[in-house]
């Protein structure tokens, strides 16, 4: 089911699924949930549902792309055929290898790689659900996978996305607002360092529009941060 | 004694400590690398991790499981992120490699419990068997554990494993790499790989010995 272009993003101060412009959808984490994964992690947000699962570290294979310093980290983004409304063509394709990278990206300055040399950390992010936003769930998720799998890593990796939706600056894009907004910014930051690991763009903001823009998305992941630390705590029962 | 919980990336303290495992120093202190429990001790800081791989360390014992055969070693998969290498020359007993076929000695299948004894720069992880204690396995069960619960099954001056030995008149190997050998009556070596299944799940919980104690006698009685 696809939906058409609405007239107006925001009536009454309130957008189309009732959210003010500055709050987040529903986001719930769990961790730990796959027994055979080194370390696991299942995050709901809005309508998108992510499983990811790490291992490792581990043998490198094939073995000429282990580096005698420190260890690998290969991330694989990849959506179910259901994830979407048209079936989505299995494996991988140019979009999940750009989401893919993106991700290793974002969390390589987070690990502490030179641990482990001539090994590799993998990470599997499955897409099971999609709307809007995918990327920024599938690090969330990545992130609480590898701190699961106890890999030494500086902190975790909270992201957000901010936009731009009928002319008003916006936090979490929802998908009719992510298809038809202006622009969308998805963020992922290091909170303890305020240092930045992904920052991409798709559309036009106006000048002074990006900062603000830039601003709620580092607020949307502070708020991202805080369930993350929860979820993490509350496996062994909080402390 | 509950000691706190940390996340990667929590603050610990301001104070100066050595570092221990799984800390990192930022400029205004030293914060959390794993997920895991602080461990304060006088002078240093670490952290006992709750989850994680096995990384091999030089004199600790290992299971091992035999892989692959080369002309004069065995490769061994530790369950780590490097395979154990284990020389002929370091075989209990000696091995003439031009008569012999390593082949006949050792099987792939066959596990080994054995000591780490070198660690070379390029990861290679060197094991032998000429060391006390250091076996071939045959019969018993294995059981696969997450390695960092293995001090706690083994406990305080092997408080923990000893009891177990004793209530169920089972031999048992403990591998630093997470790998435990039982073998003995299999009512028995039921009873024991249950107890060590509930002390993987109820690691962090004080007071366990005595809790694992009236469960194998409660067990015991009930065969």
């Amino acid at each position: 089911m696809k939906i058409g272009e609405p007239e107006k993003f925001i009536i009454d101060g309130k957008r189309l699924d009732g959210r003010k412009p500055g709050e987040l959808r529903k986001v719930k984490i769990e961790v730990g949930v796959l027994k055979k994964a080194d370390g696991s992690a299942y995050v709901e947000w809005g309508g998108n549902k992510v499983l990811a699962a790490c291992y490792g570290p581990r043998e490198v294979h094939p073995k000429h792309l282990a580096r005698a310093d420190r260890a690998i980290l290969r991330c694989t983004y990849s959506m179910a055929p259901f994830s979407v409304t048209d079936r989505k063509r299995p494996g991988p394709d140019r979009r999940s290898i750009e989401i893919s990278k993106v991700t290793r990206q974002a969390l390589e300055p987070v690990v502490f790689t030179n641990l482990f040399p001539r090994t590799a950390i993998d990470v599997f992010i499955e897409i099971l659900q999609a709307q809007a936003g995918t990327r920024c769930t599938g690090i969330v998720a990545a992130s609480m996978a590898l701190a699961d799998a106890g890999i030494p890593m500086r902190n975790l990796v909270p992201a957000c996305a901010a936009g731009k939706v009928g002319g008003e600056i916006v936090l979490d894009l929802s998908d009719v607002e992510d298809n038809f907004g202006e622009a969308d910014l998805p963020v992922a930051i290091v909170p303890q360092k305020d240092e930045v690991t992904l920052i991409q763009m798709d559309g036009n903001f106006e000048k002074g529009e990006f900062e603000k823009a830039f601003k709620l998305a580092v607020e949307g992941c502070m708020k991202i941060y805080e369930i993350q630390k929860e979820a993490l705590k509350k496996r062994y029962g909080g402390a | 004694m509950t000691r706190r919980m940390v996340i990667p990336g929590e603050f610990i303290t301001d104070k100066k400590y050595n570092l221990g495992e799984g800390v990192y120093r930022e400029k205004d202190g030293i914060y959390s690398a794993l997920m895991g429990l602080v461990d304060e001790k006088e002078n240093y800081i670490r952290i006992l991790p709750l989850r994680g791989k096995y990384m091999p360390k030089v004199g600790d014992f290992v299971i091992g499981n035999v892989r692959e055969i080369f002309f004069n070693s065995w490769e061994l998969d530790i369950n780590s992120a490097h395979n154990g290498i284990l020389n002929a020359d370091d075989y209990y007993k000696e091995i003439d490699t031009f008569n012999e076929d390593l082949l006949d000695i050792l099987a792939p299948g066959s596990s080994v419990f054995v000591k780490i004894r070198e660690i070379t720069h390029s990861k290679k992880v060197y094991v032998t068997m000429r060391e006390r204690g250091a076996r071939v396995i045959t019969g018993g069960r294995l059981l696969k554990i997450i390695p960092t619960k293995v001090p706690r099954v083994i406990g305080k001056q092997r408080s923990m494993i000893s009891m177990i030995i004793k209530e169920t008149r089972c031999n048992i190997l403990v591998g630093q790499n997470g790998i435990i050998w039982i073998d003995g009556k299999p009512e028995f070596v039921n009873i024991a790989s249950r107890a060590i299944r509930v002390i993987e799940k109820e690691a962090h919980n004080p007071g366990l010995t005595n809790r694992i104690r009236n469960m194998i006698i409660k067990e015991r009685e009930e065969l």
